[in-house]
């Protein structure tokens, strides 16, 4: 069996998934509550019009009539192309709302996601390779709290101490403490996205997002590193009189490389969405977790619908990412095994 | 050719020969009085289906007397979760507590190998602390009901201004100067020792009836994460082909979604009662747990005593259960104890978001409703999250613990 064809099985795989995901959003969808219609019939009827003729044009309109296997058809087609739905909470078609939206999620997002990754996976290597200092010990003890502490009570003890009840830090002029208590968007109008004032408002959300993602990814690496620390190779590495950076990087890090990649995406883009919504909801960030929140509540299901499917769409490419990378990363692999 | 060192007898009904052994009969004692009792709920207790249909997260432990038209003077309404406990407690006790029992030499190993761990041993015993409380506690303390005379009570030994009490004060008041100008202050008492919500229910109660839930949550889920996952598991390592082809597809799929989505939307679709969640939790979340067992399980089919099994002619279901399922058990358990923590995490986020059943008194709620009072009320959002913090800190921790006592292969790592 070779790669083109592993590679190609999965690509179609990954295709039939993302088709079944979609499949059973159309179902979800049929059993939903809210997409409008009670509203509309409500204010129809209020100013004194028919209201079940009112729901027939709505439906008509939407595409809510007619036999059920054209509806899925008009559904996927539609999700192709584009055309996500109408958000009746926010009256502009979905695609648009989430357009504003990602913006403000991707401000915090990716420097999470670096630093995560960098001092996430900095400090399990070298941890590995000092085991039982006092990096080591710290390195254990911050995975610990990492992976425990709730998201958003960390997010709303950091509130509290920094925001609440800090005192007034300055610092040469600049105003240090205490943070602002939640997210503004005027401070992005006002100051533009690469502003310390906007920074200051991220300080809080990035903290709590990355605490989780850097705990599992120094985990990950640590025990990978671990599995090859004892390793021959290692100690004939070490005989020959290399230093511990070059046996890290090297010789360690390579065979390392292959369960680390395989956990990166699929994890932590887990871990990051997850994270990203509680966030989001504590800090009041308007990103495009917190438009799925509002949508939760008000019970707009096109656009709930559509915004817990980006994530999950996203997901699924990330493993798709993951399984390819593996098959390059790692030539030992036998590709009739699964 | 018979010499003396012939075929020698073997007791097989000590070795648990082809009858049932001890357990096995105990198991189905308990099983058939379980499910007596839960019939007699089902159809002389309540009027039928509405019990099945509600799916309602009733009172806990209620004792009603004189019931109208009631056939005994006593009632004990469970709500689905309770009557899903009883069988996972039972379980954990047959499954977990009395093969231990049957192999001391066994236990002492483990044992011995746990107690290194100091931090592991710490968080047990702050476990063991939570499940008691959480069983017996709901059945000491009251519903929490809304209380307007006691808002924002503050904790004892702490004040709260008179305008975060809502004027209300359980203790007394002293009016002191801060920030120059004289205010009065409530004082907390111990009738509320860690203070009241905005909403006037006491926050101890609410963190015993949170022990409950996040307990329930704990348990129940473990258990039928490992039953499916280690089920699906094994059979699709052993019998291999076109069985292990579509388990792993159909696993593959539940996979593909993250976790928290899939419970968001069901959340969204309809609001679960704790039972429903805790069921919705175990059903969709053992993907991980089978492909684990499933790896380990392959492992050992290859192995010499599963091929001698066949020759002396056990069947399928046989070598399943008796050898390959005890020998991946260890690596079962400790994935299962670090997946514990998720839910519980899991089942707080849902809580928080206001996704769950509002009359759940769950640990993530009560941060909820306090998040508006930070700069006045700060103790209803911190302390039950301190407790959650805790509790999923404890279960990484024994999982860490347990993993390093029962799995072998450990011993090289650190």
């Amino acid at each position: 069996m070779s790669m083109r064809w592993y590679v190609a099985r999965r690509l179609a795989w990954a295709a039939v998934a993302a088709f079944v995901v979609l499949s059973g959003y159309f179902v979800l969808l049929q059993l939903a509550p809210g997409d409008g219609r009670a509203a509309f019939a409500f204010s129809v009827a209020t100013e004194g019009g028919n209201a079940s003729a009112a729901v027939e044009t709505f439906e008509q309109t939407r595409g809510l009539t007619g036999p059920l296997h054209e509806q899925y058809l008009d559904f996927m087609s539609n999700m192709i192309v584009g055309d996500w739905g109408w958000s009746f909470t926010r009256n502009e078609p979905v695609i648009d709302a989430m357009a504003k939206a990602y913006p403000y999620s991707l401000q915090y997002a990716i420097p999470s996601t670096i630093l995560a990754i960098i001092f996430g996976y900095g400090i399990g290597l070298y941890s590995a390779t000092h085991q039982y200092t006092l990096t080591d010990y710290f390195g254990t003890f911050v995975a610990f709290f990492g992976i425990s502490i709730p998201n958003f009570w960390f997010g709303i003890m950091l509130i509290l101490i920094l925001a609440v009840t800090a005192p007034e830090v300055t610092l040469f002029g600049v105003e240090l403490l205490p943070l602002p208590s939640f997210y503004q968007t005027g401070v992005v109008e006002d100051h533009g996205w690469f502003s310390w004032a906007n920074a200051r408002q991220l300080i809080m959300p990035v903290i709590v997002l990355t605490t989780a993602s850097i705990a599992a990814n120094m985990r990950y690496s640590r025990a990978e590193a671990l599995e090859y620390v004892h390793a021959e190779f290692v100690k004939t590495a070490r005989a020959k009189g290399a230093g511990d950076w070059r046996v890290l990087t090297r010789h360690i890090l390579r065979p390392a490389l292959v369960p680390l990649m395989t956990i990166f995406i699929a994890d932590l883009l887990g871990l990051l969405f997850a994270g990203a919504y509680l966030t989001e909801v504590v800090f009041q960030i308007p990103g495009l977790a917190l438009l799925s929140f509002n949508a939760l509540i008000n019970q707009d299901t096109p656009l709930v619908m559509a915004t817990t499917l980006v994530p999950v769409l996203l997901f699924l490419v990330g493993n798709l990412l993951q399984d390819l990378a593996y098959t390059v990363l790692d030539p030992r692999i036998d590709y009739g095994d699964r | 050719m018979a010499t003396d060192d012939s075929f020698r007898d073997v007791d097989w009904d000590a070795m648990g020969g082809a009858g049932l052994t001890t357990r096995e009969l105990a198991m189905l004692a308990f099983g058939g009085m379980f499910l007596a009792l839960l019939g007699f709920d089902f159809l002389v207790l309540h009027d039928g289906l509405n019990w099945l249909l509600g799916l309602v997260e009733g009172p806990q432990f209620e004792w009603v007397a004189e019931r109208e038209g009631a056939p005994l003077p006593f009632a004990i309404d469970l709500s689905t979760s309770d009557w899903l406990l009883v069988p996972t407690i039972a379980v954990m006790l047959f499954y977990g507590v009395w093969p231990l029992y049957d192999n001391p030499r066994l236990a002492a190993y483990y044992w011995r190998r746990f107690r290194r761990n100091k931090a592991a041993m710490v968080s047990a015993v702050y476990l063991l602390l939570i499940f008691a409380v959480g069983m017996i506690g709901p059945a000491l303390v009251e519903t929490p009901e809304l209380a307007f005379d006691q808002v924002s009570q503050p904790p004892v030994f702490m004040t709260a201004d008179m305008s975060t009490t809502a004027g209300s004060c359980v203790g007394e008041t002293v009016t002191r100067t801060v920030d120059g100008t004289p205010t009065t202050l409530c004082q907390g008492t111990w009738e509320h020792p860690l203070g009241t919500t905005n909403e006037g229910k006491d926050i101890v109660t609410l963190l015993v009836l949170g022990m409950r839930v996040s307990m329930k949550v704990s348990l129940i889920t473990m258990l039928l994460v490992i039953s499916i996952g280690s089920l699906v598991g094994t059979t699709a390592a052993y019998y291999g082909g076109y069985v292990d082809e579509v388990l792993m597809r159909y696993v593959d799929i539940q996979g593909t979604f993250p976790s928290f989505f899939l419970f968001l939307i069901l959340a969204y679709l309809f609001t679960p009662t704790l039972g429903l969640l805790i069921a919705l939790f175990g059903l969709l979340g053992w993907e991980g747990t089978s492909r684990l067992v499933r790896s380990e399980a392959l492992q050992r089919t290859e192995e010499e005593y599963v091929r001698a099994a066949e020759n002396a002619g056990a069947s399928d279901g046989w070598i399943i259960r008796r050898h390959i399922l005890p020998n991946v058990s260890t690596t079962v358990i400790t994935n299962a104890t670090l997946l514990i923590p998720s839910f519980i995490l899991l089942e707080a986020a849902l809580a928080f978001l206001g996704l769950t059943d509002p009359s759940v008194a769950s640990w993530g709620k009560t941060i909820s409703a306090g998040r508006d009072y930070l700069s006045s009320a700060w103790w209803i959002a911190t302390l039950p999250g301190v407790f959650l913090f805790f509790t999923i800190l404890a279960f990484n921790m024994v999982g860490d613990g347990l993993r390093d006592a029962l799995d072998p292969r450990s011993e090289g790592r650190s």
